[in-house]
């Protein structure tokens, strides 16, 4: 195989025929060259037949398609898409987005403000008692599964609290890779229990038995049950939203078994019609889908009404009899499409972001608004950062003079810079872990203590007190800085920019570039002394933020920075199990500044997504917390081109 | 002729054997299994892996089944990340891939053989220079160059001027598309790939079609008085066939693995597409069932080249 299958150097191209060969051939040059005039004309003829005859195929199969009143969404999927459509095996955004079509959740973020959780699958939200320790669940009548020759008579059933136990208790089977089991570990009342037994008569050559009990799952009928949990973490409605706990049918996972992904049976409002991994993914509407609407007008913003999202307010969903999904590894083919008005939405790549908006002030172009094109831009719960080795001799350890050094380090880097060079300005910088637009994140990014703005004067004096006066110890050896990260061209550019603001206070910094898993293992084994992460939060609390410097979850748990502070401990102890509230967040502001001063790390960043939307798709605003939005979407084909 | 042909196959059985040992070697040289399952993946789902692919067997053992699975065309094997027979697979990603390669293939020689016939017997004058200054221009221009600027100018420019000819990019399997569609997807990555081997063609022609102008041959044809039309067409071309045949059997194998930049950008899901999505995903079976289809492949063609070769020349087979 060749990206130039015939590539071959040519040979004898300076061999020569005789003169009286030559002269004689001259003659025949002019006739030659007439016919071969003469074959172009007709090449360029045939070429022009033909490209008629394409374009009228073109528009005849539109016609063909707006006469079909179908109504026919065409989506872009950036990257290869899915690895699978099994929910206990999704891990990525892409498997998330081609869960959320054919599966559903108990709960999940509200399409009109994606903070708050809304019941799905549930005909209310949970209710909470003894102390916040069991949950109880109603499950919503009239839900079934996609109709699938794995049922009696190829008709779906309504969905049974049997069925949640079974989907929740497939994330404890180690034959689904365990990859989600996080979500779920020390959680609920003897789950662990159950997934070391049913896992240790596996390896006995036994099986995995779905029918065992589990002390946290308590049915009350098919369509009422609770949960116990080990302790009453608030957290653990939002992991019931996450898309690796969609209720699936133990018919279905019986039935295909391995292949499961490529037979997916859910309760979600469209069953699969082809999935060609790496190429297409194409769903049609449920027809059985039960009765969601679509939100209410009040729950918009004012901003989002002026918008006209609230235009389907209250009507039955989903509205489009089919969704048409294409991968595209390639920005160009994918930009182009949209551009062409063959996809309706894109989010804007880097590389084109300059075509669609202007720099300064991130509105869009006006020859975009002429085509009728829209924009959006979401904030993502990001948190970019370079972290400390709290661990690390050197830069380690809670002392004054320790502090004083990673104060220093943090003062010498150019936010603003990095922002403008290596993201083109679009990310948000900001103080402490807590991203943008949730609870405990600091107004306008800027905390009481604030790093983000870069002093280098003061930076040296800090040095100084940490005992390295111009990057240097009292014995005269210079401070010596490893910076690992993942080896990518945006990493290189970020190492070479680091680089280049830190050594400005004398030291030498010395940045690795290393394979991701490398990265991960030396992260994990504490051999990493700065690192370059990002940290994209998996609910909108800043709870899910501070775990990470939760002293008990250090390397290779969560907390890579192997922040200990038993005073920060005590206060994470206390949130995990309140209730949003302004107490709450008042003690998340806490933990965030406690952070601040110890500095644990460099940053904060966060980046946003912008979208832009063709002038025929309707209801669409994209985020990235949650994708079970995707069944609001709808198109309006008379404008279409 | 029959034994020269089984003389051949008989030669390459130990070769073909080699080049599957060497490539089962290699691929083995770091753990698949854990390879594709990650540094996280426990011992037990290694293990597990490592048993459903028979890759807890002794080395020869494994090799013995394969051979013995190529044998007999028996390529059930399931692909770790598709989870589909590898065979099935293979055979769904060639017809994409032939979809492009064989019509760039024939266009490619009638064109290049054309302009090399009008170039050789022009040889010398402007029109001699102009032909080759455009083959070496095209062969000059990198292949990404020709796809950025044919999506954007052939594809989506035109289709803004109401042309819609070209397809940006993806691809329709025949039996699914609107007749006209198909070709549509296929016909600028054809055009392409015209334009970036004609170059290399049209060079190498040339200087066969030069090398033949000056055989006795042509000047006994033109001592017996015929016309130059009839020398051109009738007696050097058919004598110049000899290394146009085998250039052309050369490429046959690498039609059917497809170009791995021109499937990606156009998203094509042709072999080239496939075998490098099986390495990104570090997909074992489909990647060692590729290498060896392919070997196979080769080896097929090579020993047809020779046949041809020895149809067309008798001293070969006495060689």
């Amino acid at each position: 195989m060749s990206d130039h299958p015939r590539n071959r150097p040519c040979t004898g191209a300076q061999i020569r025929p005789s003169s009286s060969v030559t002269s004689r051939l001259g003659e025949l040059s002019r006739r030659a060259a007439l016919r071969a005039m003469a074959l172009a004309a007709a090449g360029v003829a045939s070429i022009g037949l033909l490209a008629g005859t394409l374009t009228a195929t073109a528009h005849a199969g539109q016609a063909a398609a707006s006469a079909g009143a179908r109504k026919v969404l065409q989506m872009p999927m950036r990257t290869d898409g899915p690895k699978s459509l099994d929910p206990a095996q999704g891990s990525t955004q892409y498997d998330n987005i081609a869960v959320s079509l054919m599966f559903e959740t108990l709960l999940t973020f509200s399409y009109a403000n994606p903070s708050v959780l809304e019941p799905v699958l549930l005909s209310e939200m949970p209710v909470r008692s003894e102390g916040g320790k069991v949950i109880t669940f109603k499950l919503k009548p009239g839900v079934v599964f996609h109709d699938n020759a794995c049922f009696p008579g190829g008709k779906g059933r309504e969905i049974t609290a049997d069925d949640v136990f079974y989907s929740i208790k497939r994330l404890a089977d180690k034959r689904n890779g365990l990859k989600n089991w996080w979500l779920l570990e020390g959680v609920i009342d003897g789950l662990d229990e159950y997934k070391d037994e049913q896992n240790k008569a596996l390896d006995s050559g036994g099986t995995f038995n779905y029918d065992a009990p589990v002390r946290g799952f308590q049915k009350v009928t098919d369509k009422e049950f609770r949960i116990v949990l080990t302790r009453p973490v608030y957290r653990f409605l939002y992991t019931l939203a996450q898309f690796q706990l969609s209720i699936v049918p133990r018919e279905a996972v019986e039935k295909y078994g391995d292949r499961f992904s490529f037979n997916p049976v859910g309760t979600g409002p469209f069953v699969l019609d082809q999935w060609e991994p790496k190429q297409r993914l194409n769903v049609n509407r449920n027809p059985n889908y039960h009765d969601v609407r679509y939100p209410a007008r009040e729950a918009w913003s004012r901003e989002d009404r002026r918008r006209r999202m609230d235009r389907a307010a209250g009507q039955r969903v989903p509205f489009v009899d089919r969704m048409e999904f294409t991968m595209f590894v390639q920005d160009q083919p994918m930009w182009l499409e949209f551009q062409s008005g063959k996809l309706g939405y894109i989010e804007v790549p880097n590389d084109y972001f300059e075509q669609a908006f202007d720099k300064r002030t991130r509105g869009l172009k006006p020859e975009m608004a002429e085509k009728g094109i829209t924009s959006h831009s979401d904030v993502l719960l990001d948190f970019i950062f370079t972290g400390f080795n709290m661990a690390d001799p050197v830069v380690g350890g809670l002392t004054p003079e320790a502090r004083a050094l990673r104060q220093a380090l943090h003062l010498a880097v150019d936010h603003g810079e990095l922002n403008e060079v290596v993201y083109q300005g679009i990310n948000s910088v900001y103080d402490g872990p807590i991203p943008v637009g949730v609870p405990g994140h600091p107004e306008g990014g800027k905390a009481p203590i604030s790093w983000t703005t870069p002093d280098l004067d003061r930076a040296k004096e800090l040095l100084a007190k940490a005992g390295w006066p111009n990057g240097r110890n009292a014995k005269g050896e210079q401070l010596t800085l490893r910076y690992s990260t993942s080896n990518s061209e945006q990493n290189r550019k970020i190492s070479d920019l680091l680089k280049r603001q830190i050594e400005r206070l004398g030291v030498s910094f010395n940045p690795v570039l290393l394979d991701f898993s490398t990265l991960i293992e030396n992260v994990n084994n504490k051999k990493a002394q700065m690192f370059g992460f990002a940290w994209g939060s998996d609910y909108p609390d800043a709870e899910n933020n501070l775990a990470l410097f939760y002293g008990p979850n250090e390397s290779p748990g969560s907390n890579h920075y192997n922040y200990k502070n038993p005073a920060y401990d005590a206060l994470y102890d206390q949130i995990l199990v309140m209730e949003p509230s302004p107490e709450r967040t008042k003690i998340y502001e806490q933990m965030r500044d406690m952070l601040l001063a110890d500095v644990p790390y460099i940053g904060s960043m966060g980046r946003t997504r912008f979208y832009l939307m063709s002038p025929w798709i309707v209801n669409c605003r994209p985020t990235e917390r949650t994708w079970s939005w995707l069944k609001y979407l709808d198109v309006d084909d008379s404008k279409r081109k | 002729m029959l034994s020269f042909i089984l003389r051949k196959l008989l030669a390459s059985i130990p070769v073909y054997l080699g080049i599957v040992l060497i490539v089962m070697l290699c691929l083995r040289v770091n753990d698949p299994v854990q390879a594709y399952l990650g540094k996280s993946a426990s011992p037990e789902s290694i293990a597990a892996q490592r048993e459903k692919m028979g890759l807890d067997e002794p080395f020869v053992s494994q090799y013995v089944s394969f051979i013995g699975r190529i044998v007999t065309l028996n390529f059930s094997e399931e692909s770790w990340e598709r989870k589909q027979p590898v065979g099935e697979i293979l055979a769904s990603a060639v017809v994409p891939s032939l979809a492009i390669t064989v019509p760039a293939l024939l266009l490619t020689t009638i064109v290049a053989i054309g302009i090399a016939l009008l170039s050789a017997y022009m040889r010398g004058s402007i029109t001699d220079k102009a032909l080759m200054f455009a083959a070496v221009l095209g062969m000059s221009i990198s292949l990404l160059v020709y796809v950025v600027m044919g999506q954007y100018f052939g594809a989506y420019w035109t289709a803004q001027q109401g042309l819609d000819v070209f397809a940006i990019s993806g691809y329709e399997p025949v039996h699914e598309s609107v007749p006209g569609n198909w070709i549509r997807y296929c016909l600028l990555p054809v055009i392409i790939t015209v334009i970036l081997t004609i170059g290399y063609d049209t060079r190498f022609y040339r200087a066969v079609m030069v090398e033949e102008t000056g055989r006795d041959y042509i000047v006994t044809a033109r001592a017996k008085g015929a016309t130059k039309p009839k020398i051109m067409f009738v007696h050097m071309l058919k004598n110049a066939m000899i290394p146009i045949i085998t250039h052309v059997m050369i490429t046959l194998p690498f039609l059917i693995t497809g170009s791995i930049v021109m499937e990606t950008f156009f998203r094509i899901p042709g072999m080239g597409q496939t075998l490098i999505t099986a390495i990104n995903s570090k997909d074992f079976p489909l990647i060692q069932a590729f290498t060896a289809v392919f070997a196979a492949i080769f080896i097929a063609t090579n020993i047809l080249t020779d046949v041809l070769y020895a149809l067309v020349d008798p001293r070969v087979r006495l060689g």
